[in-house]
């Protein structure tokens, strides 16, 4: 739905978020003498053969599909490192850090530099996995949004393409509380221990999953250093 | 019912799948305005007994000011006073569903009107300044008008600024793709080479020249 | 914030002090123009700007091809004006549909009228003589006479009821390159956040709107 301003669809597609992903940049190794691109994007190289060298995603896989080059899998896409992820995902109700783009950039990469992943089989089983518990945690935090109270969400190690989901959810579930609530009007309906005042109210802010409710900026400064 | 017709447009209207677009419904729309029709007949009448009304309860409170009133004819004159003003609220009720029923109707019009209208401009983006024809026959006449309207408008934006929009919609992928050449097809031009597309070879071309070849199963493209 | 159609000077500084390249603040023009509900300041100078560069680079590729360069750079410059140019027309076309789906408002609000460009005001009066014409042929000459604004549902109203709005209350994504510290997000000066850079917010547009005009946000 390119260029819509509805509020609750998506405002990039697959492939516009791909897009984006296509200027994350990553190592390859080029098999040729070239001199230095001076793109309107960026400059890039000179490429010298077996000198390993930043490129974006997009020169990167053009020159992979050209047989001009390897590309070496982001440190992130290994075995071990995204099983720990994984595990962590498990565990916890919190996001673990990835990259921004770590849904589009392996795609890209799954698409066209298979052989240059090791172990590419398990690697692509691990991401889908941490997808899907993402996928199920962002569920989980959706319903519990929509009981009214929050203002705001910090979507903490959110990727690109799971923000992009949430976003018109959140419109759905939070604008009409939005709309309805003023300063002096909103209602508390979790059972959190230490909100009933109406005084003091600070933010209402939701880190996914967990619902903090504020109450100044000293506190605010409390709880944000326990996340 | 009053506006059960309207509604009937607007359901068409979200019954489409997005994108696409129903055959102008003439008939209902004309139902919607003869509707609109009948409640001006209704309403005319009713605003000018509710002027009526309102004149003969000015004249009631100014006789009782002027002329001294004995208690009996204070009285006498309540009473004609609380008759018209029972008269005039239930005119002004009349009044207010009849304008009620014109206010929903002209909505639903509108907003017929406009949603179609939205669908008829997505169109144009795909097809620049012709409808095909398909589509021409659904359009009311009206409609087909502010089409080649809206079309002038957009490409008197492009020309100003000397660009086209309604390219580039979707993000651009590299021309070129690697294929895997399934049958012994011999040297054949391409737009950009010569080249030899013998059985078994890979081969690194333009994407829109080997879709025929990937469409007739003679080819495939590789990924990873 | 002045409202002229281009970039504030408050934008200006603090893009200069980010470094960022007119590729990069294309992209986030591009992607603050698609999240966001409403149009957003026209960001003259940069479009200016990327379209030289985008010339420069086609008689660039021009030459290469002529001069026999080799095509594998050659398709490699070409893939990245292709990008560019994506990025322009898109930029573009987005708000031209925010036009389209809103004109009526943006005409009768000055601050909006004034983020649009020169062309795109022209586009906006033509564009909404075409539909105000088709509107009143199909549906509101046919109507009693009380009835036929395009703005208001009769001549009882008191103020335009059928001019669509952008919703600035819809939530978007945001994300700041700093840290910003407390920001206060609603005008009761009640709701207080942190903003942490490079963490992502969903809030209501309308209270980080500033944020967004003087690019210390990016939607995303």
């Amino acid at each position: 739905m390119a260029g819509t301003s509805d509020p609750h669809a998506s405002a990039f597609s697959a492939a516009e978020l791909e897009f984006l992903a296509e200027d994350e940049m990553i190592e390859i190794v080029p098999n040729l003498r070239m001199d230095a691109l001076n793109f309107i994007s960026g400059d890039f190289g000179p490429f010298r053969p077996q000198i390993p060298t930043q490129a974006p995603l997009w020169l990167a896989v053009a020159l992979k599909k050209r047989g001009k080059c390897t590309i070496r899998a982001p440190e992130w896409m290994s075995v071990d490192k995204l099983t720990q992820v994984l595990e962590a995902e498990r565990d916890s109700d919190k996001f673990q850090p990835l990259p921004f783009h770590y849904v589009e950039i392996s795609r890209l990469l799954f698409d066209h530099a298979q052989g240059d992943i090791p172990d590419t089989y398990m690697v692509r089983s691990l991401i889908e996995d941490i997808k899907d518990v993402r996928f199920h945690k962002i569920g989980k935090g959706l319903e519990s949004i929509s009981g009214g109270g929050t203002f705001a969400l910090k979507l903490k190690n959110l990727s690109a393409m799971e923000a992009n989901i949430v976003r018109p959810f959140v419109t759905r579930a939070l604008e009409t509380f939005y709309k309805l609530s003023s300063s002096d009007m909103i209602q508390e309906t979790d059972n959190a221990p230490n909100r009933q005042q109406t005084a003091n109210r600070g933010p209402r802010v939701s880190y996914m999953f967990m619902l903090y409710i504020v109450k100044s900026p000293t506190d605010a400064q409390r709880q944000l250093k326990d996340r | 019912m009053y506006g059960r017709k309207a509604s009937e447009l607007v359901k068409e209207f979200a019954s489409v799948e997005h994108g696409q677009i129903f055959t102008f419904n003439n008939d209902l729309f004309a139902q919607v305005l003869e509707e609109c029709d009948g409640h001006l007949l209704h309403l005319q009448p009713l605003m000018r007994k509710i002027q009526e009304h309102e004149d003969k309860l000015k004249d009631k409170n100014r006789s009782q000011e002027e002329i001294g009133t004995s208690e009996d004819e204070m009285s006498k004159s309540q009473a004609e006073k609380t008759l018209i003003q029972n008269a005039l609220k239930s005119d002004q009720f009349g009044a207010l569903v009849h304008h009620l029923s014109l206010v929903r109707n002209k909505r639903c019009l509108m907003a017929y009107v406009y949603k179609r209208a939205e669908v008829i401009r997505s169109l144009g983006w795909m097809v620049d300044s012709v409808l095909p024809e398909e589509i021409q026959e659904k359009l009311s006449t009206s409609e087909k008008e502010y089409f080649k309207n809206h079309a002038a408008t957009l490409q008197s934006y492009m020309a100003e600024l000397d660009l086209h929009l309604t390219v580039d919609m979707i993000p651009p992928k590299d021309p070129y793709i690697k294929v895997r050449v399934l049958d012994d097809i011999g040297e054949i031009a391409l737009s950009d080479q010569v080249a030899n597309l013998a059985r078994h070879a890979i081969m690194f071309l333009r994407r829109t020249d080997a879709e025929q070849y990937i469409t007739q199963g003679q080819m495939e493209e590789l990924t990873g | 914030m002045d409202s002229g159609a281009g970039e504030s000077s408050a934008a200006d500084d603090y893009e200069s002090l980010m470094s960022t390249t007119d590729a990069e603040l294309l992209k986030s023009a591009w992607r603050n123009e698609k999240a966001a509900p409403e149009i957003l300041n026209y960001a003259a100078d940069l479009v200016q700007r990327s379209r030289q560069q985008i010339q420069l680079m086609e008689e660039m590729v021009e030459d290469y091809i002529n001069d026999g360069v080799d095509p594998l750079t050659v398709s490699l410059y070409q893939i990245d004006l292709d990008r560019t140019m994506f990025l322009l027309r898109s930029y573009l076309r987005t708000r031209l549909q925010k036009i389209e789906k809103y004109v009526f408002h943006i005409q009768k609000t000055a601050e909006e009228w004034n983020r649009l460009s020169k062309q795109e005001q022209k586009f906006a009066s033509r564009f909404a003589g075409d539909i105000k014409h088709h509107l009143d042929q199909s549906v509101l000459s046919r109507l009693p006479d009380q009835y036929q604004s395009h703005l208001r549902q009769s001549a009882a109203s008191e103020e335009d009821d059928m001019v669509p709005e952008p919703q600035l209350d819809s939530y978007v994504v945001c994300r700041s390159k700093k840290y910003l510290g407390a920001y206060q997000l609603d005008d009761g000066g009640q709701e207080l956040i942190n903003i942490e850079a490079d963490d992502l917010y969903a809030l209501p547009y309308k209270s980080i709107k500033p944020l967004v005009e003087s690019g210390q946000v990016d939607l995303v």
